[in-house]
């Protein structure tokens, strides 16, 4: 029964998430936050938060860019003291998180390598929770094969590229197509070692992952009309996981416009609500905006129930959408654009 | 003598005053459009950036030497006059030879080279526009600047490049015509100022030596 077992292993770090879930900002920190007029106040008004000095200690401008690279430190930072102190199979289950940061990393060192940028200049870039040894040499590869074999075969992406292998030049259209077949196969291994862990885990993480899933097939299929990614070419990269799997996943493949995604999303009931067409009066969200409010709803829900690895995945995405939402103030901030401040995410209604 | 009647010219100076003033009121109208544009532009960037991340909408996405899609044309006529014209390139799928795109001639700097952000296109006035050669790049020259981005890119980016597409449509039209205009009816309102002190002076002259 995990409820006597579970603490043996992993009792301190459940306690030590827990703890850092209670610093993540509430309400009245962001209702401070949009007041501001510049990013000093935002400054000021961040250090009574947990982040306290974090924004202090640089000496470098203070810029918007500077705010994103600081809160991400932040979060590396809290991830590796989790990490290093974890014991099988949570320690898998964490390193499982790091994977799809991995992923992003190998696209933007393929992309800047497409661009001549200067592999010096995209390390510092890369995102830390996804780093590895042979990172540097992945802007080589002129095929996913060939990137495969000579360089990833050694890192824990290889398990993924089982259908992502192909000898096509590694331009615009097969990094993309590398991505999502990469974070395919990696979604699909994290539900399939959530599931055989069973109990909570298995009851928190699965529906999570099922969301990822099927936001993916239809962020795809919106995002590639009126691009040269055919239907054929895109049921390939729709992680089978998810609730859409496989009536909803063959419908999205054949859509040829917005409305005929609508009309799949209208037959399961929690995604009805997201493609439902605003109220009149109401603040325009973008398609994004609402999959990332439902998934602050599924992520909150992981710290109702003890004894589960779900905190841990929960509370880091939950902090990434608090710097989605600190950053996006800033931006309105330096931009002048108040009226659309409110367009972030809360995250714990009221009190924590 | 041949002075045209002063009260000639001073209707006329008048008229192209009036002129002027509807034409700085309109230009004023356009250049609040403009600016709004932009704004609206580099807030989607900003919208994108929050679906996407900050690092996948950054200085990374785009090379440090660029090809613009649009090049501006401009020539002084015989009479002293300034000429514009707008060349855009047409995207096609094959690069052909006979497809031209601009050299860099001499010195990086040669030329009015305005480099705006990486959804804009460069704009560039050339000196001596019957110097194009043909340039060999190894990639397609005319691909969509939306493409550096990734192929799979959210609205809110494509919305972006629209903003600064119309931006810059706006710009084109609006500086480059009144540039134009406003050196022609500066020469005008400087010959009719001209001629009208001269009128005056003669006039003067003449009064001068009937009373006397």
């Amino acid at each position: 029964m995990a409820e006597l077992s579970f603490n043996v292993d992993h009792g301190y770090l459940e306690g030590l998430v827990r703890g850092m879930k209670a610093g993540i900002l509430t309400q009245t920190d962001y209702h401070n936050l949009a007041q501001c007029d510049t990013l000093e106040d935002m400054k000021l008004h961040l250090q009574s938060t947990d982040y306290g000095k974090l924004l202090s200690s640089s000496e470098e401008d203070l810029t918007v860019s500077l705010v994103d690279n600081k809160l991400r430190e932040n979060l590396v930072t809290e991830f590796s003291c989790l990490r290093t102190n974890a014991l099988p199979p949570l320690s898998t289950f964490l390193d499982y998180i790091t994977y799809s940061y991995m992923i992003d990393n190998v696209v933007l060192l393929i992309t800047g390598a497409l661009k001549q940028r200067d592999v010096a200049e995209l390390l510092p870039r890369c995102h830390p929770l996804g780093a590895f040894d042979q990172m540097a040499a992945v802007g080589i590869a002129r095929t996913p094969t060939e990137l495969y074999s000579a360089i990833l075969v050694d890192t824990p992406l290889a398990q993924f590229f089982q259908d992502a292998v192909s000898e096509s030049n590694l331009d615009e259209m097969e990094a993309e197509i590398l991505r999502n077949k990469l974070y395919k196969a990696y979604l699909e291994s994290f539900h399939s070692f959530c599931k055989n862990i069973g109990g909570a885990t298995k009851d928190i993480m699965c529906p999570v992952l099922e969301f990822e899933a099927d936001r993916r097939a239809f962020i795809i299929t919106v995002n590639s009309f009126g691009t040269d990614l055919s239907g054929a070419d895109r049921s390939a990269l729709y992680p089978s996981c998810g609730k859409l799997y496989p009536e909803g996943l063959r419908l999205l493949a054949k859509a040829e416009d917005h409305e005929q995604v609508k009309a799949v999303a209208d037959c399961y009931p929690d995604y009805k609500m997201i493609f439902d067409d605003p109220e009149p009066g109401s603040d325009f969200k973008t398609l994004e905006d609402r999959f990332f409010e439902q998934e602050v709803k599924l992520n909150t829900l992981a710290f109702l129930q003890q004894f589960h690895f779900g905190v841990f995945y929960s509370y880091i995405k939950l902090k990434e959408q608090e710097c989605r939402n600190i950053v996006w103030i800033a931006e309105c901030v330096t931009q002048r654009q108040k009226s659309k401040i409110h367009n972030y995410i809360p995250i714990f209604q009221g009190k924590n | 003598m041949g002075v045209p009647e002063p009260e000639e010219s001073f209707l006329s100076l008048d008229a192209k005053l009036l002129r002027f003033m509807d034409q700085l009121e309109l230009l004023e109208e356009k250049r609040a459009t403009l600016n709004s544009l932009i704004e609206q532009g580099w807030f989607s960037l900003s919208k994108a950036r929050y679906s996407m991340g900050n690092k996948h909408v950054s200085a990374l996405q785009y090379a440090s030497e660029i090809e613009p899609l649009v090049c501006v044309h401009a020539r002084t006529l015989d009479n002293g006059e300034a000429e514009f014209c707008i060349e855009r390139v047409t995207q096609s799928k094959e690069s052909g030879k006979d497809e031209r795109s601009v050299e860099d001639i001499g010195p990086q700097e040669e030329g009015v080279r305005r480099r705006n952000k990486p959804k804009k296109d460069i704009a560039r006035s050339e000196k001596a526009p019957e110097v194009t050669p043909v340039k060999k790049n190894d990639q397609n020259p005319q691909q969509d600047p939306l493409k550096w981005f990734g192929i799979l890119v959210p609205q809110s980016l494509k919305q972006a490049q629209l903003s600064f597409k119309q931006g810059m449509m706006l710009h084109f039209q609006t500086s480059l015509y009144f540039m134009i205009d406003a050196a022609k009816v500066r020469s005008d309102n400087f010959d009719n100022i001209n001629m009208a002190y001269k009128s005056k002076r003669h006039n003067q002259i003449q009064k001068n030596t009937t009373c006397q």
